[in-house]
């Protein structure tokens, strides 16, 4: 796929992450949590031109746009460099949200489930 | 925990009314009678040398502005408490054996305190009267200076500059020197207000000499007790600012000099947050401990208590329950210090929380204590139910409104209920009592790596401290050899010192960024090689290893135009490239150029190692697997090219065939810390946590500043249930991880 610039560097992460979750470790984690999660992701205001991801992990599927089988258990909104540090364990998503660097929405259970441990890490060349 | 100790007072748990009563703690004192000090009594108004018609028993009337500042006007927190306590903190620090000192301040305190309507009598004179102008200079010593000083007080009221007279020896020690110095400044400024700096300094200089008292030296010899204290801490926190010497009344003094214009409670906290910006001793200290973390991970303890003091220092500041007090701008940005609503970015003291609903529920509920910390240690079994009467009681309240709808549709009761639940289950699975703390002590962590990251993200190089190889005579060569030898580290320093003797060394630059790179660590590589690019624009391993660098950091755009840098430079294939293309460039036609180059030379490795990087920027992995191996046909020795390889495999989630190549890059090179992290990483996205725990701990082990690599190892511990290492990792205990998780 091609790249524009308008890109964002969590669509790098969300694909990978696609990948991985059909693979044996990514199956696990679809076992161990079972909740539909969306992702708004923003460039550089949340809020403002947001890619919405879908990471559905009761099926184990990443798709582009908002959650088609209902409703999601939880709903995130960050911005992009925000996401990608919370997935490189560089921020701590419960500090994060308390300080509204991030905003959730729905099951606040469900929305604990969600930590840096369910993503796959990018090796570096 | 010096500071805590001249907060409180104490070292107990601070006691609102012993801070605020205690004579013994100069800068509680301070803090209380400049913010929340009442109107003084003049229960103690004796004898006034100058004779006026007024009637010492009655109150002064209110706006005295004989002395600015809000000491004198309302009363705010406790009626009880006096100004003289302001002296009082200081007069107990004073040194030893300075009674008759202490004394004399009392007195010119006493006469200062004079109503206007006094005042207004005494400037009506011509002059003063003139018993006042010779100031008796017999007697005792203590007399003498006691007259010296309220002659120097009466000129004041007088408007009459002060004349500096010969004295006769005062046995002053350096320490009252020293006081004598430093109040008679701050007095001199509540005095001469509305006067100009010159004067000021004039008067005050013209009782300095006579008392023979140098105005500019600060004590050298013993100072009070309590300064001490204050002044090591705050060199301590100073340590890798670069202030002037600023004694520990630097800032009392500067403060005096603007309450001037200030009668407003919060003027205390607002002109200190101007006088040192949004850098207030708090964030310096901050900073100070920031950048002291980077060098010193062994010792993490000293700092986590530092920030533990932050911490107590919020709440004790947060214990007095007067609205006021806690409104004001200086405990709400402790408080929001400490609970991590501050991010320190480009050294500027920036609110993240746009609006501050934990701040002001807390201000609401729990002045002093965290909401949650007090929710989990007291009322798990019913907390839900408390929290949530109340909060549905405050839904009209100035709480942020967007938080409030959104929660409020969450139907808060079944959250609240939850998350009750979940607490009692022990959902956090920590100790209730330390998530704070731990969650302080990690936004702590983060803010070091934001700071490295925004330092680095503008291009910033970060130097290391104590570098041995600074003077080296030639460290160019030195930095190569230890290259070569594999020990990365060390060669970082060697070229350092390199850059810094020649910041023009284009090589020096892009050897370093390398090392970086090998290091895993892509910010500096990254701010190494723009310095390699300014030196040199045309070099091509500098170009291309920017466009890695980025790609790693998923930097689309930036990747691009260093690969098409690498393209518009190559002598041969520069032709392929049009300048006028670098403008807008997209990603489809730079790939065509690379693969027209491909074709022209199809045994050019490079050719083929830079499409690879490319594919992997449009992540069409397979493309940039093929790109590789073809490049690796021609080039199998070179063990960055299997790592680039492996990582490729991985990314596309091959990472059983990335496990294979990074080990032919290890074979190569033995210390290259960053094929080590990628098999860490390849274990843990494969779910072996523990062996990838063991491949972080020996990436670590060769690099400790590889904080990637801290990140994914606390991740992979969480992961493998290993939370009885997690402080390990969080302090960065190499030995104790080493020996948990050996290499076979």
């Amino acid at each position: 796929m091609a790249s524009e610039s308008a890109n964002l560097k969590s669509d790098a992460i969300l694909d990978q992450m696609k990948h991985h979750l059909s693979t044996e470790a990514g199956k696990e984690i679809v076992k161990k949590t079972g909740l539909v999660y969306e992702f708004h992701i923003a460039p550089e205001k949340i809020g403002d031109n947001e890619v919405i991801y879908t990471v559905d992990l009761k099926k184990g599927k990443v798709t582009k746009g908002p959650y088609e089988g209902g409703k999601p258990d939880a709903t995130f909104s960050f911005k992009d460099d925000d996401f990608v540090n919370i997935v490189l364990g560089k921020m701590n998503p419960q500090l994060a949200f308390m300080r509204g660097t991030i905003k959730i929405k729905g099951s606040l259970s469900a929305a604990q489930k969600f930590s840096p441990n369910i993503f796959p890490k990018p090796a570096k060349m | 925990m010096a500071m805590r100790d001249l907060i409180t007072g104490a070292t107990s748990c601070p006691d609102p009314a012993a801070s605020s009563s205690s004579s013994a703690n100069p800068l509680g004192a301070l803090a209380n009678a400049l913010i929340g000090s009442s109107s003084k009594t003049n229960e103690r108004l004796k004898e006034i040398p100058t004779s006026t018609p007024t009637d010492p028993s009655s109150h002064p009337p209110p706006p005295s502005h004989f002395l600015p500042g809000s000491e004198f006007d309302k009363p705010l927190l406790d009626p009880s408490s006096h100004g003289s306590h302001f002296l009082n903190g200081f007069r107990s620090a004073a040194a030893p054996g300075g009674g008759a000192l202490e004394e004399t301040w009392d007195e010119i305190q006493r006469d200062a305190r004079i109503p206007p309507q006094l005042d207004g009598g005494l400037y009506d004179r011509a002059g003063p009267p003139p018993h006042l102008q010779q100031p008796t200079l017999d007697g005792p010593p203590q007399r003498v200076l006691s007259n010296f000083l309220h002659s120097f007080l009466d000129s004041s009221r007088g408007g009459v500059p002060f004349h500096p007279a010969p004295l006769p020896m005062l046995g002053l020690s350096e320490g009252d020197k020293q006081c004598i110095r430093d109040r008679s400044s701050i007095m001199a400024r509540h005095l001469f207000a509305d006067k100009s700096e010159e004067f000021i300094d004039a008067q005050v200089n013209a009782l300095l000499s006579s008392l023979d008292i140098d105005s500019n030296v600060r004590g050298k010899g013993p100072m009070p007790e309590r300064f001490r204290e204050l002044e090591d801490y705050w060199n301590e926190s100073q340590g890798n600012l670069r202030l002037g010497p600023h004694p520990a009344d630097g800032w009392i003094t500067e403060y005096s000099q603007n309450r001037a214009n200030l009668d407003n409670p919060d003027s205390w906290a607002n002109s200190f947050q101007q006088q040192h910006g949004a850098n207030g001793w708090v964030s310096e200290f901050e900073n100070s401990q920031l950048s002291s973390m980077d060098q010193m991970h062994a010792m993490n303890m000293p700092n986590l208590a530092a920030m533990e003091q932050t911490r107590m220092l919020a709440n004790t500041l947060a214990q007095n329950n007067d609205p006021k007090f806690q409104n004001s701008k200086f405990l709400q940005f402790v408080s929001k210090m400490s609970r991590g609503e501050l991010i320190i970015d480009d050294n500027q003291v920036k609110e993240t929380a746009p609006g501050d609903w934990a701040t002001e529920y807390q201000q609401q509920y729990n002045p002093g204590h965290s909401w949650a910390g007090e929710f989990l240690n007291d009322k798990v079994s019913h907390g839900p139910d408390q929290w949530v009467s109340e909060f549905n009681d405050q839904q009209h309240g100035p709480i942020d409104d967007q938080w409030v709808n959104e929660f409020s549709k969450l139907h808060v009761g079944d959250w609240a209920d939850e998350f009750g639940q979940q607490v009692a289950e022990g959902a956090f699975g920590e100790s209730s009592s330390d998530n704070w703390a731990q969650a302080y002590d990690e936004y702590l962590n983060e803010q070091v790596a934001a700071k490295q990251q925004s330092d680095s993200s503008r291009g910033v190089y970060v130097f290391s401290d104590l570098n041995p190889y600074v003077g080296h005579p030639n460290p160019l060569k030195e930095g190569q050899d230890l290259f070569r030898k594999g020990l990365l580290s060390e060669a970082v320093l060697a070229l350092e010192a390199e850059v810094l003797k020649n910041p023009e060394n284009a090589e020096g630059w892009r050897l370093l960024g390398i090392a970086h790179a090998e290091n895993d660590d892509d910010q500096q590589a990254i701010a190494a090689m723009m310095r390699a690019q300014e030196a040199d624009p045309t070099n091509l391993e500098v170009l291309l290893a920017l466009g890695v660098s980025h790609t790693n950091e998923l930097e689309q755009t930036a990747a691009l135009k260093y690969l098409y840098g690498w393209l518009r430079h190559h002598p041969k294939y520069g032709s392929l490239a049009p300048p006028e293309l670098a403008d807008s460039l997209y990603y489809a036609d730079v790939a065509r150029l690379f693969n027209e180059a491909a074709e022209m030379s199809p045994d050019d490795a490079d050719v083929h190692i830079v499409l690879g990087v490319m594919y992997n920027l449009s992540r069409e992995y397979d493309k940039a697997i093929a790109s590789f191996q073809r490049a690796l046909k021609l080039k199998p020795q070179d063990y960055s090219l299997w790592n680039k390889l492996g990582a490729t495999q991985a990314n596309s989630v091959q990472s059983a065939d990335a496990i294979s190549a990074y080990q032919q890059a290890l074979d190569l090179k033995p210390n290259y810390v960053r094929a080590w992290a990628n098999m860490g990483i390849s274990y843990a996205n494969q779910g072996m946590y523990d062996e990838s725990i063991r491949y972080y701990v020996r990436a670590l082990a060769m690099n400790p500043k590889a904080d990637n690599a801290w990140q994914y190892l606390r991740i992979s511990l969480s992961c493998a249930s290993r939370n009885d290492m997690l402080e390990a990792c969080d302090s960065r205990n190499l030995d104790l991880l080493q020996k948990e998780f050996p290499l076979q």
